[in-house]
């Protein structure tokens, strides 16, 4: 791994640079963050305040008593696990079956997918909101959860990957008499787990950011999921008297965002990597 | 016998997702062009109408203006992001700790939701309560209004994507500079050649291919930018901020006007397959037959 | 993989449960904000301050007092059109849900409200109990779509302590302009005397305070607006003066600019202007704030009608109201309905101590809301107050076009006739499409 004329280190104003960027993207949390720790009633008068004075844990203690964002958490979460499943699932044999299988149209269907990739969500939403209202599956989990399913990304991806397994593996088990789908699920599938990481993490993280679909799918406020139920919270006159209960609710909800950051980071930017090397 | 069924067996694993994706993706789109060609309101009324409301939508002003927004949007974020996202890429494309953490500080926001990032950075651009506001105060100027000015609502978007997304790109460069061997600019140096040589004879042609890639994607997804307008701005002030996709939630969702926002909607559709596809020329144009 | 499925099944399983069995249950939606953090289950209204406050602690009253009903409330972002058409379009409207009045006929005229004059005789509520402003609201060709729970007036909250400064008070009582000229002059010599603007408005993303603005003004003249159920009329001449009016203010900086709601209450809580035209809703919290030590509004606080300008006292006003989106109901629900619709017309009082006018005439002879401060001097807004003809349908999608146009207008954006001329244009070719 090298790259970069000189490897002494940073020039002087680049240094700077990286320094000043990074404290750009910084800033703005940590000003949630002070506004987090204040009384509504101090913001009120001059936020300004969040800079100094006394601070406390009074929004957060709002939350945990009252607030409804532990229910939008529950749904985001019973959403985006239950995209991420569907989605592995579903590309995943996809994928074995694109690689591996010869069937009729074989090609012409893997294109008629990949031209999927071009089709933005617009033009869909709509019509498939009055679809789905035909069929009354708004305001349910299945109706938040269907629309991740069809992910023309993760059939590419997955397809790739199972490409590149050597094809000896599936003659080795094949010619012990193994079933296409024993061979799939007992041989190949366990060699893709670092492919069904990446993919599962960048799913969910998908799945989990999700703005207009939830906005107009979900529209009880028991069915929100955290990002849309914070939208709410935003439009409110909130702002005016609760300013500080607002940023804790903003940082509450980027915690478990976070925490998943945190954890599967070599998985996100892999994804992203795997994006452009292809 | 055997061999037919063989044939076949591929359906079963592809299968379920086609059934997906067919209905799912594919069925509205058809269905979408179809409400596109009637006047339609957002309860199931519908009216063939033919072309109107696409005539209506080359005449509207309105719309023109959500065009022209969109455009204006891209042209702020792509190149500002893409250099940006080249210039981390080459600082912090070290195998030190140091940059390890910056790589990860960068790409923190990425992960948040855009209404994690509205409710952000509304409070910091706010000229009442933001942080912006409360530094200049402190230095003893007047705040700016960046979220009413007609002139400096568009800017404060685009500042809040480019912290929202810079992210991506820098991981997409940074995976693109990794595959530049080594020795190419040891060669280089010993052929006393200038950094800035270096940089323009080695790692920008190098990483063309990501180069194209950002610049296409990000083009693309700018042109959907929806959440931000929404949630900072409104779109105003009088729509002076309001992109494509916002026009469109309001057409369908304020006005009722179903078949128009479809319209617009496939307009849009239209407008990205054809930037994409004058990029994807402009860069195949130039490139000779290798 | 077996784990996964397992985790799967478990997921499904969790989003079918739930369904209570055992009592009636409706769905309330309603904007108004979320206080449960504050109030929580509390069924002490008496003690509730503002209008999730009250609500809150009224409907948890209910539910306490009528055990055998269940009440799932939906709190949504105001005004939450978007999201009940949404829901409508998904056919899965909430049973009861607060509306505008001046939105009623936007989705009555599509049928989609159900007419509540049969379930408000099973709550023992006649229409002539209603203010007249209230059964105006509610009533559309004929028949009775809401329940009418207030009347929101435009009001001027002044502070009384820079008026003085300004040399513009008569005793206790505010001096305002009786002209649009008086109001220039009144406005600059404020300006002078105290340093801060005459008025403070909440101009960004507010295309209500806009149209209130015009509207009102444009009904003092007397001007017909809609002259029919597809045509507006705003390029006149009596418009442009108004909207012309308004750019000044801006133009000579005798106002603030620039300010979203939140932040333009503020001001006038932090005493940076003198008066903030908003609406009723606000004498609730003013009012606190007048009665607290220390606040720069303490004891300086008074309301008044918006002052006539041109032509006649008019007052443009709209109000709050319960409406029955249509849908398929259980007579338990229905009975339930009524059993909630009763409850919330007995407590109206309460609500009124938000600063809204009520929407039942008993109340407004009360002591106790003769008492309320302030009251007295905006009262007679419930009987002469006056809103758009019901014929005009999409009233909110309206004023949303008709503001954008406005605040382009007031804040320099476009001239004044090319904004009125578009925002005719738009509503036009609106009203034109409606099916």
């Amino acid at each position: 791994m090298s790259a970069g004329p000189r490897r002494i280190g940073l020039s002087t104003p680049a240094l700077v640079g990286v320094i000043f960027g990074a404290a750009i993207m910084v800033a703005p949390l940590i000003w949630t963050l002070l506004l987090s720790f204040k009384s509504n009633a101090d913001l009120m008068r001059d936020s300004a305040t969040a800079f100094s004075g006394p601070y406390t844990l009074e929004n957060y203690g709002a939350i945990l008593q009252g607030s409804q964002v532990f229910r939008w958490l529950l749904n985001s979460a019973i959403v985006s696990l239950g995209t991420t499943a569907g989605v592995l699932i579903l590309c995943s044999l996809a994928g074995y079956g694109f690689a591996r299988l010869d069937f009729p149209f074989r090609r012409t269907l893997f294109v008629f997918v990949l031209l999927g990739l071009a089709i933005p969500e617009q033009a869909v939403i709509l019509p498939r909101h009055q679809l789905f209202a035909e069929l009354h599956l708004h305001n349910s989990y299945t109706g938040l959860i269907l629309p991740g399913l069809v992910a023309p990304f993760g059939v590419f991806f997955m397809t790739q990957y199972f490409r590149a397994i050597p094809r000896e593996l599936d003659e080795a088990a094949l010619l012990d008499g193994a079933s296409r789908f024993r061979l799939f699920w007992k041989v190949l599938l366990p060699l893709t787990i670092p492919a069904q990481a990446t993919l599962g993490v960048f799913t969910f993280l998908g799945s989990w950011n999700d703005y207009w679909w939830p906005l107009i799918s979900a529209t009880r406020s028991d069915r929100f999921t955290l990002t849309v139920g914070l939208a709410s919270s935003q439009m409110n006159y909130a702002q005016t008297s609760g300013l500080g209960f607002l940023m804790a609710q903003a940082v509450f909800a980027s915690i478990p965002i976070l925490i998943v950051y945190i954890i599967f980071q070599k998985q996100i930017v892999r994804a992203m990597a795997g994006a452009a090397v292809r | 016998m055997r061999s037919r069924w063989r044939r076949l067996e591929g359906f079963a694993f592809v299968g379920p997702f086609l059934l997906l994706y067919v209905f799912i993706l594919i069925y509205p789109l058809i269905l979408g062009i179809g409400i596109s060609f009637n006047r339609a309101d957002l309860f199931g009324a519908r009216q063939w109408v033919g072309t109107e409301n696409y005539a209506r939508l080359l005449a509207d002003p309105v719309f023109h203006q959500s065009v022209l927004n969109s455009l204006k949007l891209v042209l702020l974020i792509v190149p500002a992001l893409t250099i940006i996202a080249l210039a981390l890429a080459l600082a912090l494309n070290r195998p030190t700790r140091t940059a390890a953490v910056f790589r990860g500080i960068f790409f923190s926001s990425s992960v948040l939701s855009v209404t994690i990032v509205t409710l952000i950075w509304r409070f910091v651009l706010t000229p009442d309560a933001g942080l912006i506001a409360k530094v200049m105060q402190a230095l003893g100027r007047d705040p700016i209004p960046f979220l009413s000015d007609p002139n400096l609502t568009i800017p404060a978007l685009a500042i809040t994507t480019i912290w929202w997304c810079i992210g991506l790109p820098m991981m997409l460069f940074l995976a693109g500079l990794q595959q530049i061997p080594g020795d190419i600019y040891e060669a280089a140096s010993l052929d006393k050649a200038s950094r800035w040589t270096s940089f323009r004879r080695i790692t920008l042609p190098s990483i063309r291919r990501t180069l194209i890639l950002v610049v296409m994607l990000q083009t693309a997804a700018q042109l959907q930018l929806f959440g931000q307008a929404q949630l900072l701005t409104a779109g105003g002030p009088s729509g002076t901020s309001r992109p494509i996709v916002l026009y469109i939630y309001e057409v369908a969702f304020g006005r009722w006007e179903l078949g128009y926002a479809a319209a617009a909607a496939e307009m849009l559709f239209l407008i990205v397959l054809a930037v994409t596809l004058i990029q994807y020329w402009a860069v195949t144009r130039r490139e000779p037959e290798r | 993989m077996t784990r996964l499925a397992w985790l799967l099944l478990a997921l499904f399983a969790l989003g079918g449960c739930g369904g209570r069995e055992q009592k009636t249950e409706i769905v309330i939606q309603r904007f108004f904000g979320e206080c449960g953090a504050v109030y929580g289950q509390s069924i002490d209204v008496r003690a509730a301050e503002t209008e999730c406050g009250i609500l809150t602690t009224l409907i948890n009253r209910f539910e306490a007092e009528n055990p055998d009903i269940e009440l799932s409330i939906n709190v949504v972002a105001w005004p939450g059109y978007p999201q009940l058409s949404a829901q409508i379009a998904a056919g899965d409207p909430p049973d009861l849900v607060t509306m505008h009045q001046s939105v009623i006929s936007d989705y009555q005229g599509r049928g989609l409200l159900e007419p509540m004059d049969g379930l408000l005789r099973e709550a023992g509520i006649g229409p002539r109990s209603f203010t007249a402003a209230g059964r105006l609201g509610v009533t559309k060709g004929g028949q009775i779509y809401a329940l009418p729970w207030d009347t929101i007036g435009r009001l001027w909250h002044i502070n009384t302590r820079l008026m003085a400064q300004a040399g513009l008070m008569d005793g206790s009582r505010p001096i305002l302009p009786r002209s649009p000229q008086e109001l220039l002059d009144h406005a600059r010599r404020f300006k002078r005397a105290t340093g801060r603007p005459y008025l403070i408005q909440a101009q960004v993303n507010a295309p209500d305070y806009y149209v209130a603005n015009l509207y009102t003004y444009l009904l003092a003249h007397g001007a017909v607006i809609f002259p029919d159920g597809r045509h507006i009329r705003l390029n006149t001449p009596q418009a442009r003066e108004i909207v012309a009016l308004f750019r000044t203010l801006n133009a000579e900086g005798l106002t603030t600019r620039n300010q979203d709601f939140p932040a333009a209450t503020a001001s006038f809580m932090n005493g940076d202007g003198g008066i903030f035209p908003t609406g009723t809703w606000m004498i609730g919290p003013y009012d606190q704030e007048a009665a607290s030590a220390g606040r720069p509004l303490q004891g300086h606080y008074a309301v008044l009608p918006f002052p006539r300008l041109w032509g006649n006292d008019a007052a443009f006003v709209d109000g709050h109201a319960w409406v029955m989106p249509r849908r398929e109901r259980t007579p338990e629900q229905r009975r339930a309905l009524a059993r909630f619709l009763r409850f919330l017309a007995a407590n109206n009082f309460e609500w009124t101590r938000t600063g809204h006018l009520p929407a039942f005439q008993a109340v407004l002879a009360t002591p106790e809301f003769r008492a309320l401060p302030h009251r007295a001097d905006i009262a007679a807004m419930a009987a002469t107050g006056a809103q758009l003809p019901d014929y005009v349908r999409r009233q909110s999608a309206i004023q949303g076009l008709i503001g954008e146009e406005l605040e382009a207008a007031v804040t320099g954006i476009k001239p004044v006739e090319q904004a009125l001329a578009d925002a005719e244009r738009r509503v036009n070719e609106l009203l034109s499409q409606v099916l």
